[in-house]
């Protein structure tokens, strides 16, 4: 046999957007402010995810400033709307809906101004990027402008929205329900080289393929299918959290093994955009999902490379040993 | 460790060092590592502390113009040394190339590991200019990041490389142009330059005057009564403004996403090793620490549970007194007949799975400030993943309205769910209400290991039939997971891997049953997927075990079985659309799959070692590429 020998394994999956099993809410106020610029105000701030830039994004396309203008705070339970917690796969979802809300409050205050202040209907008004327009016209100014006028008639533009999603819960006993309005799906392939002397996995690629609903931001996505990859690539072959009657024994990052720099595939995202159509956005979320279909699809990548089924996680090397050991063994 | 006082009886040494081209003299506390002194006393907190133990990276400073973890460095030793952090590396409110080039991939999430990123990504390129990626990537395996999956971060390596090289225009480190949308355009992260330059603080960077520390005492034991607790010696220690235990929450004890189970600190008796049992608030650290060593805690050892299956058994130990049979939540899920369903299978499979307990490991350890406000409002500022529900279950602890209770969330250096736990924000409210004074909290990596919640580890048995076709005709699914002690999110975990356990495909009858079980182990909780990997890994497993036994390629019984715009979920609910379709021909086509019976047939595969894949791992790129006077210590095998 030769000594290290490659695989491929497909795994899919599907998951939820927002929490499970419950009605799901968040709240926004926006504000289109001096000089062109906006305040969105949310309760929740940044684990990493990139939602304030999602948000930012969202109020900027709504009301017609650049995403650099916009300021987004502030994660307070005594100055801002609830929003609730930062999890579930729920911020794009929850929060970008009731921002997006809240923006078009806030920019329909605007426009009723500057419609009547042009003396033209309020739905040939455009704005992006910095500037307000009347289509088919050569009528135009710079937001910031647009908001003094705003401002000089006495109005503030402003706006406050709540975001619902229906979930119902589950019956208690055969567990009937409709848990989220939104699902979403992705498939992944893994390519991986086993050492049979050694019993070491790695993992040389990863396409992983994932409805989001609608893109906001693809470098985003993309980060969090890389960042959810590679959880995932530990929790198949590396990590696990071991206790010796409850005392733990993986006190540190010198027992208990992360994936870094070496262990990493590459991994080819591809974004499918199956638009929700309950949602003024259209997008679902991406974060937890990323993850589910990862160690499977290793693990289904194992049998493909040396014939063992790796069905206890972490396939690590001695396991691996192990299991080809009893292969051996096994009467053929 | 954070230590902004030292003890009388400790002479300082005297340090004379160059720190980001300006001379600097600094008082050091003898003990106190090189970290310590830029965190502490220089407030260079760009430098972050991950481990203490040399193994995450986050710390990373250079020193005499090498890269080393400042963790690791006795601050005595820095006498005389010149010191670049990361603060240092670009004029206020520039950046350099590799901070641009992280800021133009999104390089940073949470931006906890970025500032050591981005010193190890200099170190590299300014050791080898010319480093190619593999090079790249080993000279970074010391530093460890959990969010990014590192693929953006080498990404802007090379784009920086390149453009430091002259190879690339500066115009490469340029945001990408606007079309006529914001949506769907890749706009820099709002965020990234405060985090690639180190300016971003978060709970652990703030002070604020007057602020005293606090420490937990934590249970040796997994199962034991506490038959007393003897502070006095402890409050009488010099510098001690306040020691904590149960007895100091003035309204209802307990917190939990779904349960209400857990006391702030142990109540009766403790039920995992690294439980808070007591805490103590002192001027500095080092003086909490020592008046903790004080406190006398008389346990009596209770029998332990630590295999949930021993949890279910008839006379096992009780853990909490409302659940005598010491099952967290049970959640059943039924849809069809599975008898009848079996009764029509040509083939029946059965086997079984287990998934481990696995730990977050964000680089950023819990922390936390908390203070009362002029009005009486507590307020806590933390990394919580859940400011809302948290304020809810603080003001039945301390029996304050919802408006005298106020929570900021401070950038979360990484959650994936192990920071929506009050496990740490009750004890410093209560310190701040007792002393009046700003209390700060900061967890070791150790203490954030053993105290703070896992992935619930699972064992999964699995019956499923199938027709000769591929048609899956009856599943059943019965998944036992380990809840350690407490419940904190295990009822919602089994409720998402009941809902989602037989995966993305319509199954007319099904029976699923996922169970959760009170233990003596660290607690499991919240954590990134929230039971549906569990789930799926086995339903995933299964499907390819079908495909063998049925002779189809693994896409193609998944296609058999997959939802459908009308389809009927497990819970019966009707969807209006299912992508599965499109996400398994976009997976196939992208990675070239070539069809197959999935037989261990890897040796004779075509697709293999194509484009989307990287070479096999062999050490020793940074000697191959002829770094100065290093001698290959590392063989190739092949």
């Amino acid at each position: 046999m030769k000594r290290k020998l490659r695989g491929r394994g497909v795994a899919a999956s599907w998951y939820g957007i927002a929490r499970t099993a419950t009605i799901d809410r968040a709240g926004a106020w926006a504000e289109i402010d001096d000089g062109g610029t906006a305040k969105v105000v949310t309760g929740v701030t940044e684990i990493g995810e990139g939602i304030l830039t999602v948000l930012a994004q969202v109020a900027a396309e709504e009301l017609g400033v650049r995403p650099e203008d916009v300021t987004v705070g502030d994660n307070d339970t005594a100055r801002s709307p609830e929003a609730a917690h930062a999890g579930a796969t729920r911020q794009t979802y929850m929060i970008g809906n009731s921002v997006s809300l809240a923006s078009r409050e806030a920019r329909g205050k605007l426009f009723h101004e500057i419609a009547d202040h042009w003396d033209v209907p309020v739905d040939q008004l455009r704005a992006f990027n910095g500037e307000i327009w009347v289509e088919a016209t050569n009528k135009r100014m710079s937001m910031a402008e647009a908001v003094a006028i705003c401002k000089g008639r006495g109005v503030v533009p402003v706006g406050a929205a709540s975001f619902t999603a229906h979930g119902t819960g589950l019956d208690p006993v055969d567990g009937s329900g409709s848990p989220w309005q939104a699902y979403v799906f992705g498939t992944q392939v893994a390519e991986v080289e086993v050492d049979t002397v050694t019993g070491e996995v790695q993992v040389l690629g990863i396409w992983a393929a994932h409805d989001i609903g609608r893109v906001i931001n693809p470098r985003g996505v993309e980060g969090q299918i890389e960042g959810g990859v590679v959880q995932g690539l530990g929790q198949a072959l590396m990590e696990e959290w071991q206790t010796d009657k409850g005392h733990p024994v993986t006190h540190g990052f010198a027992k208990y093994i992360l994936p870094t720099a070496l262990d990493i595939p590459e991994i080819t995202s591809v974004l499918v955009e199956d638009r929700d159509p309950n949602s003024p956005l259209g997008a679902k979320g991406i974060g937890e999902p990323a993850l589910v279909p990862t160690a499977p699809a290793i693990m289904n990548a194992i049998y493909d490379a040396i014939g063992v089924r790796m069905k206890s996680l972490p396939a690590t090397p001695e396991k691996v040993l192990a299991a080809l050991a009893a292969k051996e063994a096994a009467p053929a | 460790m954070p230590d902004t006082l030292t003890p009388p009886t400790i002479t300082p040494v005297q340090l004379d060092l160059t720190v980001n081209g300006r001379r600097q003299r600094v008082q050091a506390d003898p003990g106190a590592r090189l970290l310590d002194v830029l965190r502490d006393q220089m407030m260079l907190t760009g430098t972050k502390e991950g481990c203490g133990a040399g193994e995450c990276g986050t710390c990373s400073v250079f020193v005499d113009g090498k890269l080393i973890k400042s963790c690791l460095m006795p601050a005595a030793k820095a006498q005389g040394v010149a010191i670049e952090t990361v603060e240092g590396l670009a004029g206020m409110g520039d950046l350099t190339p590799v901070q641009k080039a992280f800021h133009k991939t999104g390089a940073s999430q949470c931006g906890y590991c970025i500032p050591g990123m981005v010193m190890a990504a200099t170190a590299a390129l300014r050791d080898n200019p010319a480093a190619d990626i593999e090079e790249i990537k080993e000279r970074m395996g010391g530093n460890i990041c959990r969010c990014t999956g590192y693929s953006k971060i080498f990404e802007a390596v090379e784009i920086a490389r390149d453009v430091i090289a002259g190879r690339l225009p500066d115009t490469a480190l340029d945001p990408e142009a606007v079309g006529n949308s914001f949506i769907g355009h890749n706009t820099r992260r709002m965020d990234a330059p405060s985090k690639v330059s180190g300016r971003l603080q978060y709970a652990g960077d703030m002070v604020m005057p007057g602020m005293l520390h606090l420490q937990v005492l934590r249970s040796p034991h997994a199962h034991a009564t506490i038959v007393s607790i003897d502070t006095s010696e402890a409050e009488a220690c010099p510098g001690v403004h306040c020691v904590l235990t149960c007895d100091d929450v003035p309204g209802k004890d307990g917190f939990g996403v779904f349960v209400h189970d857990q006391p702030v600190m142990a109540r009766g008796k403790v039920r995992h090793v690294g439980e808070a049992v007591a805490a103590v608030a002192a001027d500095s650290v080092r003086a909490a620490r020592e008046a903790m060593a004080l406190i006398r805690v008389e346990y009596e050892a209770l029998p332990g549970l630590f295999d949930p299956e021993d949890a279910l058994k008839p006379g096992a130990p009780v853990i909490h007194d409302y659940a005598a049979d010491n099952v967290v939540k049970h959640i059943p899920v039924r849809k069809g007949d599975p008898d009848r369903g079996f009764a029509a299978a040509d083939l029946i499979l059965e086997d079984s799975f287990s998934t481990q307990q696995v730990e977050h490991a964000y680089l950023e350890p819990e922390a936390g400030i908390a203070y009362v406000d002029p009005d009486d409002v507590v307020v806590v500022i933390s990394p919580s993943q859940n400011i809302t529900h948290h304020r809810h279950m603080l003001s039945h602890i301390i029996a304050k309205p919802i408006n005298k209770v106020r929570f900021i969330m401070s950038p979360v250096g990484g959650g994936f769910g192990g920071k929506e736990d009050m496990i740490y924000q009750g004890m410093l409210a209560l310190a701040a209400m007792k002393t009046g004074r700003p209390v700060k909290l900061v967890f070791t990596r150790e203490e954030s290991f053993a105290a703070s919640a896992k992935r619930h580890p699972s064992r999964t048995r699995y019956r499923m039939g199938l027709t000769k076709d591929g048609r899956i005709t009856a599943i059943e699914f019965e998944m036992l997971s380990d809840g350690g002690a407490y419940g904190m999110s295990s009822e919602g975990v089994m409720r998402k891997a009941a809902i989602l356990s037989c995966g993305p495909y319509e199954i007319e009858n099904l029976k699923v049953d996922t169970r959760v079980v009170y233990t003596n182990n660290t607690p499991s909780g919240a954590f990134r997927t929230f039971g549906g990997m569990q789930a799926q890994f086995a339903t995933e497993s299964m499907m390819d075990m079908a495909a063998e036994r049925l002779g189809m390629d693994p896409f193609e019984i998944r296609r058999v079985n997959m939802m459908r715009a009308g389809s009927r979920t497990h819970t019966q609910q009707t969807l209006t659309s299912a992508a599965i379709d499109r996400v398994l021909d976009a997976a196939e086509a992208a990675s070239r799959w070539e069809a197959g019976v999935p037989n261990g047939r890897g040796a004779t595969r075509g697709d293999l070692d194509g484009p989307g894949t990287r070479k096999p791992c062999t050490l020793g790129a940074r000697f191959r590429a002829g770094g100065a006077g290093m001698v290959p210590t590392v063989k190739e095998t092949s």
